[in-house]
């Protein structure tokens, strides 16, 4: 076959392989225009997941009727000057999105510019543009795709169910909605029942709100806003406190400059971040968002436009684990997650209704009232029973629990964590604020002052290190010999000296001695990978910090330790005064707090 | 300050007082020993807030002075130096570490200001009399036993000390019960007690009081209040607090008209009871005693591993009784008798059961049975 230029619509089919892939991308593209053009509103109607139709309407800018029926023609944009491609500042840029969605589906577009006397629509079907021809609509644009990929057959089997898809564009949804909470959002069609994010106020209480909206109120009470910023470069958002957390990172949400993007630096240095926070299968959920000048990120990585590329990722991704770490240490000690949300709060409310109780219910005529009767007081002695056979005195009933601290010090009342009241199963400390209570869970909370301090004589006093009589040789692939020693500083400060044995080999001349007889092996391999993947010396810090927090284990007092009001007092100062104290180092929480008004919603006086 | 002591007397004294000191604390001074030189005294002091202990001992003080040194170590550290040496103590000027030398060893304590130490204010004491310390090692052991550890009737956890008896034979006396069984022990009111206040002594102090007479004293004075009480003994001096709380009536447990009345050997009684409850189970320790004239059968049947019987003879005239009780608390009773001969009244397979030494020894213990 002779070579021959494609004609215009099989280009246009080509192209809209990459960029419509399922109907998601479509509702992405076009809730992208409908930003671009400056819309605070935007609706988005899907039907048959979107396969039968989609309908976007939007209250922007709108189009005259030169750009009208030049926008469905490929690689035409009012978006980009001619040489403007390191500078882009709007979502789309490439031009393909609406010839390359006329080139699979039924595609129409109303759309008013305020300079036009009216509106204007245009039809695309099987890549053929009608006539632009007059019509009614008030204000911006409504584009709608019936029939998706009723030109590509083959394109149509590879679609999931309905309900898959209906959930893909829901997810595409809520992305640009976190990214834009000025913008006001509904979403509806028969998949679903409708929704709507009113529009937010600027700045970031509005994008907490929205954040709220869309990732749920535990999200919201539980939010910690964080911040970090350097050379230009912002990153900011809200990340949610360690006890609310996902088995998998699909929580984590990263837009650059009001665009979502997926990305696994944010995995990476989410997860450093965490670390001392969280177990290993657990995910935290953040919404962090990058700006930067539009020539520091290529968003031209790929036509779907969903990954970039940073001029200088290092430091993106240091900003991201310090914006997070300062923030998750700011508020570690008081931890909204560390109140009663609405669930747990359900939780305290009794499961049962209580029964109505015959009148004159006595002890003595109860069922669990001994058999053989003791004689009265003259006779034998007066007894009752505590357990299944064995019988015992009456000596007194059995307290759900004992001592409480006379009337607590008015200073006392007023710290964060109140003043010590009492202490149940001698387990928990109960506290009394002056809004509400606090039950500390003694040896988590003892667990996390006693880590922290070796954590902080660590990094005072260095590692120790224990030299080793004869260098253990590790064999390593070429590169991983490189990157190891690249950082060998790094990992000498952790108390592990390596050097270079020839091309394929490190030496290892000291190993930290928290850990023990360290398999050198094992530990070097472990850290190239990490240091692969996350481009940072991890495992090794992590395993000191195990150790470091299986000896605050044994070092705490336990469950089970009876302590007196003075004790009690000096941990909830104690822990007041240690930073992350509202967690233990396995990330449960040491304290919960149950507000007044908490309080008084569990009987429902509010 | 500076001192010199002779590593013997160190280490005993250190002994005594470091056994108060918890291990793990929230309030790091609690975790400390106080040290003070004065005179020719050298005086440490250890607490827990709730219990204190001082103890003097002869020093040779070259500048008198105090300080506070982590007890556990500075304990180990005593202990592992050689048997004979002199330790000499020394803080510096300001104060924050203890130099402690021996032979050729040599140790700097951080300490922590005594300042800091807590003192458990004794305050005025109204009542104070003395015993011969053989009383009161018996008084805890035959009462100890029975004592709770469960801390939701806190006043059952301690001996109740308190005046008893009649005008003409007053008594002091000790009570411990645990809902399950009871002990009470009377000894002559000393001079002094009478009019005292009763009063909860805790479990730990008692425990503390006893290890420090093991260790040999002729004479314990006792000092009480309502909410304290001291025991000095030679150079010890133990002030703890009380267990602030009513103890139960128990006199209304006490069966007075029981009159079936059984006469054991106690050996062979204990002895009996011990090897038929091998065979119960950790969960059900019950023991059945069934008794008819001048014979006492002892069984245990569980349903996971078998079951034993024993005969002995017994002196017991009443109608035949079929009875179970606990193994581990018959056991219990069975170890506080004195005598060889222990004489058990009972009433009926419900009620609680009195066992006392033929010869009655001025205790007496109360049991509740199990339903079997
Ligand atoms: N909702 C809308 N409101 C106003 N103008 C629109 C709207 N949708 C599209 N346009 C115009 O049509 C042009 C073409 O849109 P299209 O989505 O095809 O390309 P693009 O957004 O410029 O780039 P990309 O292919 O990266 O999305 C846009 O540049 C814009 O001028
Ligand atoms: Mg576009």
């Amino acid at each position: 076959m002779p070579v021959r230029q494609l004609p215009e619509q099989v280009v246009n089919r080509i192209a809209a392989g990459e960029v419509v892939e399922r109907p998601a991308s479509v509702v992405k593209e076009l809730v992208e225009n409908a930003i671009d053009a400056g819309a605070s509103r935007i609706d988005v109607f899907t039907d048959g997941g979107g396969r039968r139709r989609i309908g976007i309407t939007d209250d922007g800018s709108g189009m005259t009727h030169a750009d009208l029926s030049l926008a469905v023609d490929r690689h035409a944009t009012s978006k980009l000057d001619d040489e403007d491609l390191l500078r882009i500042k709007t979502l789309g840029f490439r031009g393909e999105a609406l010839p390359s969605i006329g080139a699979v589906a039924k595609l129409g577009i109303t759309t008013r510019h305020a300079g036009e006397p009216h509106a204007w629509s245009l039809s695309v079907e099987g890549g053929e543009k009608s006539e632009v021809m007059p019509a009614a609509l008030g204000q911006g644009t409504r584009v709608e795709v019936n029939d998706l990929f009723y030109a590509t057959p083959a394109r149509l089997k590879f679609l999931k169910t309905d309900r898959t898809e209906a959930e893909a564009i829901r997810e595409v949804v809520r992305r640009l909605a976190m990214a834009r909470p000025d913008v006001a959002f509904t979403l509806a069609g028969e998949e679903r029942a409708p929704v709507t994010w009113a529009a937010a106020l600027p700045g970031a209480a509005g994008r907490l709100t929205r954040l709220g909206d869309i990732l749920g109120a535990d999200f919201r009470a539980s939010a910690i806003e964080v911040r970090a910023e350097r050379e230009g470069v912002t990153v900011e958002g809200f990340a949610a406190a360690p006890s609310l957390t996902r088995a998998n990172a699909l929580g984590q949400y990263l837009f650059v400059n009001g665009r979502p993007v997926r990305d696994k630096l944010i995995l990476g240095a989410v997860r450093a971040a965490y670390s001392d926070y969280l177990p290993r299968d657990r995910h935290p959920v953040v919404a962090l968002f990058v700006s930067c000048p539009p020539q520091e990120v290529d968003a031209n990585v790929h036509p779907a436009k969903t990954e970039v590329r940073f001029r200088n990722a290092g430091l993106v991704r240091a900003l991201i684990v310090h914006a997070l770490k300062e923030g998750l240490a700011r508020e570690g000690k008081r931890t909204a997650a560390n109140t009663a949300d609405g669930a747990a709060l359900s939780a305290f409310r009794p499961a049962f209704t209580p029964s109505p109780r015959p009148g004159n219910w006595g002890w003595r005529s109860s069922p669990t009232y001994p058999v053989n009767p003791m004689r009265g007081f003259e006779g034998a002695a007066a007894t009752a029973f505590a357990e299944p056979g064995q019988a015992a005195f009456d000596v007194g009933t059995p307290t759900a629990d004992v001592r409480f601290e006379a009337a607590p010090a008015p200073d006392l009342l007023d710290r964060p964590l109140g003043a010590a009241r009492t202490q149940i199963h001698e387990t928990y400390i109960v506290a009394q604020t002056r809004d509400g209570l606090i039950v500390v869970d003694q040896h988590a909370a003892h667990e996390r002052i006693v880590y922290e301090k070796l954590k902080a004589s660590l990094a005072k006093n260095g590692v120790q290190r224990q030299i080793l009589l004869i260098p253990e040789i590790v064999e390593l692939d070429e590169a991983t010999v490189e990157k190891l020693l690249d950082r060998s500083m790094e990992l000498a400060s952790f108390g592990l000296a390596i050097d270079s044995f020839g091309p394929g080999a490190v030496a290892v001349r000291e190993t930290p001695s928290l850990l023990g007889k360290a398999n050198s092996a094992g530990l070097l391999r472990d850290l190239a990978e990490h240091m692969a993947e996350w481009d940072e010396a991890l495992p090794l810090e992590r395993r000191l910090m195990h150790v470091a927090a299986t000896m605050a284990c044994h070092g705490s007092v336990r469950a089970g330790r009876r302590l007196k009001p003075e004790e009690m007092n000096a941990l909830l100062r104690e822990m007041e005064d240690t930073p992350n104290s509202g967690q233990c180092n396995h990330g449960r929480p040491t304290y919960v707090e149950l507000k007044l008004s908490d309080i008084e919603k569990l009987f429902g006086r509010r | 300050m500076k001192v010199t002591v002779e590593r013997a007397q160190l280490l005993k004294s250190l002994g005594h007082v470091h056994r108060v000191v918890e291990r793990r604390n929230t309030i790091p001074i609690l975790g400390n020993v106080l040290i003070r030189a004065e005179g020719s005294q050298l005086s440490l002091k250890a607490t827990d807030l709730d219990l204190e202990v001082t103890e003097t001992l002869a020093a040779e003080t070259g500048t008198a002075g105090s300080t506070t040194v982590p007890a556990h170590m500075f304990y180990d550290i005593v202990r592992k130096l050689p048997d004979g040496s002199q330790i000499v103590l020394e803080a510096d000027g300001d104060r924050s570490v203890l130099a402690v030398k021996a032979g050729r060893s040599r140790f700097t304590l951080q300490t922590l200001p005594e300042s800091d130490f807590p003192d458990l204010a004794a305050g005025d004491m109204t009542h104070s009399f003395s015993l011969p310390a053989s009383d009161i090692k018996r008084l805890i052991d035959r009462t100890q036993f029975a004592i709770s550890t469960e801390e939701t009737r806190y006043y059952l956890n301690g001996i109740y000390l308190h005046s008893a008896g009649t005008a003409k034979a007053a008594t002091l006396r000790g009570v411990a019960t645990d809902g399950h069984r009871l002990a009470q022990i009377d000894l002559t009111l000393p001079k002094g007690a009478t009019g005292m206040p009763g009063v909860i002594v805790p479990r730990k102090t008692v425990g503390e009081v006893q290890r420090l007479i093991e260790d040999g004293e002729a004479e314990i004075s006792i000092e009480l209040s309502q909410g304290k009480i001291r025991f000095s003994l030679g150079n010890v001096v133990l002030t703890s607090k009380l267990i602030d709380g009513t103890f139960p009536d128990y006199g209304r447990v006490i069966p007075q008209n029981n009159d079936k009345e059984l006469v054991v050997d106690k050996k062979d009684f204990e002895a009996a009871v011990d090897r038929v409850s091998t065979i119960s189970s950790e969960r059900g320790r019950a023991v059945k005693l069934a008794l008819s004239a001048g014979k006492l059968v002892l069984s245990v049947t569980n349903p996971d591993s078998g079951s034993a019987t024993e005969e002995i003879e017994v002196e017991y005239a009443s109608d035949a009784l079929d009875i179970g009780f606990n193994s581990r608390y018959l056991l219990d009773i069975a170890a506080q008798i004195e005598g060889e001969v222990a004489v058990l009244k009972l009433a009926d397979p419900g009620s609680p059961t009195l066992v006392q030494d033929k010869d009655n020894k001025g205790a007496l213990y109360v049991l509740m049975p199990m339903r079997v």
